[in-house]
């Protein structure tokens, strides 16, 4: 087992990725930050549960490269005051809003049936444009040969292609560069981050943010600088 | 191959390399050293190319279509009908041109088609204006062959050997099956080597003689009775023509066809009226069979694109947009308006916007025509660098394909889908906010930095519309009842808009941790409302 030819998963020097505005997350990453460029998923059980603020820093760091960032069919508006406070250029994001549909009683769309295709033609369009820096998607459903088209749209484009999607798609298999689950903890206002699967060697399995808390306001501001 | 005296070409013929090239051919002396004429070495000044199309008539008619179908063209009328034109599909069904139409149904399925002469014509002057790219002097030998005059461009295009790569490839783009080249230094002279299937490049006026003798007298594309005539009397090729005293021919034959020759040799001139495009593009495709896939359309649509950019290219033109028209069964007809951005004559930008254009769309019924229009050709302006220094070249570059990415995004899902957010420097929450077209030019009202955003605490999302929420026990409810901050903010005013608002706005906790912005009217019915979600 200790053949030179042999490539161990442990031994396997990650390039290095951007650093997302965290310390402990930075930490726990195997390149030192984000995948770049690569196809990240973001899996929580409900929405809101805080997998855009861990993007806030390195969206406003590409945006000021400046680069492109592409929200295709958000679930929401994103809020423009908000984004600008966290820092990002909001002349360098572009909003793709196709036909949607709201199932439930919190008001959150999501693509019809219909409009699917379109969407997710749209994102791999943004993936492989190369004055991109991100984009965003929140599918509606998504198969494993899709997914990994977006993963080579992303590295044919120079990319970061994040998909926010439902704890229960963890158990299906993805190529995505990195897969993240998100726990926020209600009782010690903190999110817990899992690794699912990471390229590289792990330093850690999970680690816990400090989640700004109910009153998100000028402290919230400050941990989203990506100044500090 | 052909054998001299067939005429126009029976069987598409695989492209021969260059047998012989500029000097290649055997200097020997003429027979007659015309008087006036060059010293045999010396290159002449003009250098004319001939493109025959023998195959043109059908061409034109079948090459909307990337499937290939046994079809054959019928010259004549009544029971004299005959075929002039086979493509390769009918000749290996062993039809070949000289048969009666019925001689080629016997063989096997086979679409007849009529020609017509003034198609014909109207596709040479197109094929000029697309051939004005190579060379400015470019003119129509009827009825098959284009002349270019070509000394000038061949340092540009690597020699002959680059520019005959770059026709031949342009000219398969444009859907041209069968096609010849000759160059040689009078443009009937070229013509003739071209008709002959002679693949020559003559450099001298000295060495033509020799060249042109041995071809048949087939490619002067004379009048029946008279090639009838001529073969009476023994004469084959140019050079047995030759042989007769002058004085004879002219009283036997025309004196056209002296001077012919003597044009041919270069020892008259030739003048050539010289072909000026046009600043527009209109052209229609009509198609063999109905048509009712969209993605069938795409051989057609690329050929026209590839016609159009040839045109775009000669002109050193751009263009804003350019619109499609489909002919349907009945008569109907759909226009489609493709509008580019920036402007552009790049052709494969120009086919993947009209690719992603039909992919969403579906053909109410059957086509039988397609036509692609442009006007308002505009000179190409060289783009002006703001900064020469603060710039790097990876930013420029994605700048410069931003518009190309915007229309194929637009092409797909309408110009309305791609949107914008702008903050504006507002109280009410809605407000401080607004959504406008991709590209909209901001006003000065637009803040950068609005300090009621950042002293009070904002969501990421806002809902499209306040959702009204049911209301339990004096607190709001989404799933379970929510847990409200103690902090509330008071949202007052905007009766001199006509948006008057009064509203407490809280942030309201459920029982996974989900942080909701909610507010509570203060008139009216004090109802709760859902407006928006923290991350």
């Amino acid at each position: 087992m200790r053949r030179a030819r042999l490539w161990r998963a442990g031994e396997a020097v990650a390039e290095p990725g951007l650093p997302t505005g965290f310390d402990a997350l930075d930490a726990m990453l195997p390149g030192g930050g984000w995948p770049f460029p690569g196809l990240i998923e973001i899996l929580s059980a409900r929405p809101g549960s805080g997998g855009l603020r861990l993007l806030l820093p390195v969206l406003a760091r590409l945006s000021h490269e400046p680069r492109w960032l592409i929200w295709v069919a958000p679930p929401y508006q994103p809020y423009a005051p908000a984004l600008e406070t966290a820092g990002l250029a909001l002349r360098r994001v572009m909003v793709i809003d196709l036909a949607t549909e709201t199932p439930g009683m919190e008001g959150a769309a999501q693509p019809s049936a219909a409009a699917n295709t379109d969407v997710l033609w749209a994102f791999e369009q943004a993936l492989r444009f190369p004055g991109c820096g991100a984009a965003l998607l929140w599918p509606r459903e998504i198969d494993a040969l899709c997914l990994r088209r977006l993963q080579l749209a992303c590295e044919a484009g120079g990319t970061l292609g994040v998909l926010f999607r439902p704890a229960e798609c963890a158990a299906q298999a993805s190529p995505a560069a990195l897969r993240l689950l998100l726990t926020p903890q209600p009782a010690c206002v903190a999110l817990d981050i899992a690794i699912l699967k990471c390229r590289g060697s792990l330093r850690a399995r999970a680690c816990r943010v400090p989640d700004p808390g109910v009153g998100v306001g000028p402290a919230a501001a400050q941990l989203h600088d990506p100044s500090t | 191959m052909n054998k001299p005296g067939e005429g126009v070409s029976p069987v598409l013929t695989p492209l021969q390399p260059l047998q012989r090239l500029i000097h290649s051919v055997p200097r020997t002396p003429p027979r007659a050293v015309p008087v006036g004429a060059l010293p045999a070495a010396t290159p002449s000044p003009v250098l004319w190319l001939a493109i025959h199309l023998p195959q043109l008539a059908l061409d034109i008619i079948t090459r909307a279509h990337a499937e290939r179908r046994a079809c054959v063209l019928v010259d004549g009328d009544g029971v004299r009908q005959r075929i002039a034109c086979v493509n390769r599909e009918a000749a290996r069904l062993g039809i070949r041109p000289g048969m009666a139409p019925g001689a080629a149904h016997a063989l096997g399925e086979v679409q007849v088609l009529a020609r017509t002469p003034a198609a014909e014509d109207a596709a040479l002057a197109r094929l000029c204006a697309w051939a004005w790219q190579f060379t400015p002097v470019v003119s129509v030998d009827a009825p098959d062959t284009l002349l270019l005059e070509v000394r000038g461009s061949l340092a540009l295009f690597g020699g002959l050997h680059g520019l005959l790569s770059r026709l031949r490839r342009g000219l398969r783009e444009l859907g041209m099956q069968g096609f010849a080249f000759a160059a040689a230094p009078t443009p009937r002279g070229a013509t003739w080597l071209a008709r002959g299937r002679q693949t020559a490049a003559i450099d001298s006026l000295a060495a033509l003689p020799a060249a042109l003798a041995m071809l048949p007298l087939d490619v002067l594309c004379l009048p029946v009775k008279q090639l009838q005539d001529l073969h009476g009397i023994g004469v084959h090729t140019l050079g047995d023509c030759w042989r007769l005293p002058r004085e004879g021919l002219t009283r036997r034959f025309a004196p056209a066809l002296l001077q012919e020759f003597d044009r041919a040799l270069g020892r008259e001139p030739d003048p050539r009226s010289a072909f000026t495009p046009p600043a527009c593009f209109a052209e229609r495709l009509d198609l063999l069979w109905e048509i009712r896939q969209v993605q069938m359309l795409a051989t057609g649509m690329e050929r026209l694109l590839h016609e159009l950019g040839g045109n775009l290219r000669a002109q050193g033109t751009v263009l804003r947009g350019f619109t499609w028209t489909l002919h349907h069964r009945d008569g109907e007809r759909t226009s489609h308006r493709i509008a580019l951005v920036a402007p552009s004559r790049d052709v494969a930008h120009f086919a993947r916007l009209t690719r992603e254009y039909f992919a969403r769309r579906r053909l109410t019924s059957p086509v039988r025509a397609i036509e692609l229009e442009a006007g308002d050709f505009e000179v190409q302006q060289v783009p002006v660098m703001e900064d020469l220094f603060r710039r790097g070249p990876a930013a420029q570059e994605s700048e410069e394909r931003w518009p190309q990415f915007l229309e194929r995004l637009q092409a797909r899902l309408g110009a309305a889908a791609l949107k914008q957010i702008v903050a504006r420097s507002d109280h009410r929450p809605e407000r401080a906010m607004q959504t406008v077209p991709i590209g909209t030019p901001l006003s000065g009202s637009v803040t950068t930095d609005s300090p009621v955003h950042r002293r009070r605490s904002r969501p990421l999302w806002l809902t499209r519309e306040p959702l009204p929420l049911p209301e339990r026990n004096g607190r709001p409810a989404l799933g379970g009842v929510l847990t409200l901050s103690p902090e509330r903010e008071r949202v007052q005013g905007g009766w001199w808009e006509g948006v008057d608002l009064a509203r407490d706005y809280f942030v309201a906790r459920d029982s996974h941790g989900t942080r909701w912005w909610v507010f509570r009217e203060l008139g009216g019915s004090r109802g709760w409302y859902l407006h928006g979600l923290f991350e």
